[in-house]
């Protein structure tokens, strides 16, 4: 018997996000046991990828830059304070887990830090551990921001059915841009990442980045668009490193109650 | 004679990134900037968003850059993919479409790319080979891949914007892209 493969019109058409409806439904289910097809994409997404380069070059004003540079600073500055935030005066329900986790795992990461130093002799593994402390208190700074807002709202991701075991929250200010995951998964396949979504109330999913089951922490700060309103969050299987648009099964699903 | 500068590569850049090198940001930024804002200012045609959009994505960049991967391809092809689909994504939301499924609005993504647009000469060749062999394409097929990439419409709302058959949409993409490729 012969295989039958995907129409051939549809590759550019949906590497451009314009195939829809049910054809597109077929085309991605399709894909999905099609190696070749997927490569056939893949050289698609390539070519139209390329489309960006026809706009014409536009000079943004100076103060794009300059008001990057200084947001990156003051990140920089943050994380080299290394300075425990303010416990927020009222923590609301379903706030706890969330926090009392990231507190502890990043005493935990200090604390492995401290008694790693006096072992560690390479510089590469010193640097190593002094990113993921600072990644820790990055992560602790922003979750006292995020948990201490009264606006911030609190979602439980939970598995679906026929994909691996695992439960995650998720605290969410649209206001500030920013969320904070903690969660547990069974490991992915070492060929696949799990990536986080933030899917808005109008549009396309948006990438909140990987969340790695096997991180020690298990937390992840993400910062999206501020002002983007979140109507669910979810976590796809996807290949190795992420996507920057979902195309794998649904392992954690949670809406935000409104 | 003096020979010319080696530019420091973007992997090499991005690595420092890791490191917290600020540098390495700005140079990034002086680099692609102009490439994105144009991509950005014309897909959303209004610089306060494309501000917003274009500072959105090289801080994106900053936070998230151990988690890019140069093995994977290049990192303007990856900033050109994830700058449309920001601007797409607002454009959509702006026009108060109806709340899309999860998968929906799966553009035209990719982490590699198939010509080296790193260096400034060739991506700038690479643009004008672009201009040139998009200007020979017939108006129509132009203007449904147009519609697609700067306006991110689907193949039925591309259909009904033109007035044309859908079965005529996809066969205009798909010769167009065919065309460009050969052209390419």
């Amino acid at each position: 018997m012969t295989e039958q493969h995907a129409n051939p019109e549809d590759f550019d058409l949906y590497a451009l996000g314009a195939l829809d409806g049910d054809e597109k439904q077929r085309f991605e289910a399709h894909l999905r046991s099609c190696a070749a097809c997927g490569q056939q994409l893949a050289a698609a997404r390539q070519h139209t990828a390329l489309l960006g380069l026809s706009a014409e070059p536009v000079n943004p004003p100076p103060h794009v830059k300059s008001s990057l540079m200084e947001k990156v600073k003051a990140e920089g500055v943050a994380t080299a304070k290394k300075s425990v935030p303010e416990t927020p005066k009222k923590i609301r329900w379903g706030l706890r887990f969330s926090l009392g986790f990231g507190l502890a795992t990043a005493v935990l990461a200090i604390a492995t830090f401290e008694l790693a130093k006096q072992d560690l002799e390479r510089g590469k593994q010193m640097k190593q551990l002094e990113a993921q402390v600072a990644q820790d208190t990055v992560a602790m700074q922003a979750m006292g921001q995020v948990a201490g807002a009264p606006d911030t709202s609190m979602t439980t991701l939970l598995e679906q059915a026929g994909e691996p075991p695992g439960q995650a929250h998720v605290m969410y200010n649209a206001r500030m841009g920013m969320a904070v995951y903690s969660g547990q998964i069974a490991p992915a396949p070492a060929d696949k990442s799990y990536q986080l979504w933030l899917v808005p109330a109008s549009g396309a999913p948006v990438s909140a980045g990987l969340v790695a089951p096997n991180q020690e922490s298990g937390i992840v700060v993400v910062h999206v668009t501020p002002g983007m309103v979140a109507k669910a969050f979810a976590v796809t299987m996807e290949p190795l490193g992420g996507e920057p648009q979902p195309t794998g099964p649904k392992v954690l699903i949670g809406v935000v109650s409104s | 004679m003096t020979a010319p500068v080696q530019q420091t590569t973007d992997s090499a850049l991005v690595e420092r990134m890791k490191a917290g090198d600020e540098s390495a940001l700005s140079t990034l930024y002086d680099r692609y900037s102009a490439m994105l804002f144009g991509l950005l200012m014309r897909i959303l045609k209004e610089r306060e968003a494309a501000e917003e959009v274009l500072q959105d994505l090289f801080l994106q960049l900053w936070r998230n850059a151990g988690q890019f991967d140069a093995s994977r391809g290049s990192l303007p092809a990856w900033l050109m993919v994830m700058g449309r689909n920001r601007a797409i994504s607002r454009l959509r939301g702006r026009r108060d479409r109806e709340v899309m499924e999860e998968k929906e609005g799966d553009y035209a993504n990719t982490f590699a790319s198939a010509q080296n647009v790193e260096d400034d000469a060739s991506r700038a060749e690479l643009a004008r080979s672009l201009t040139a062999a998009l200007a020979t394409l017939p108006a129509e097929q132009r203007q449904a891949l147009e519609l697609a990439y700067f306006e991110g419409m689907t193949q039925s709302e591309i259909a009904a914007r033109t007035g044309t058959p859908l079965g005529t949409v996809k066969t205009r993409v798909r010769t167009a892209m065919q065309s460009l490729r050969q052209l390419l």
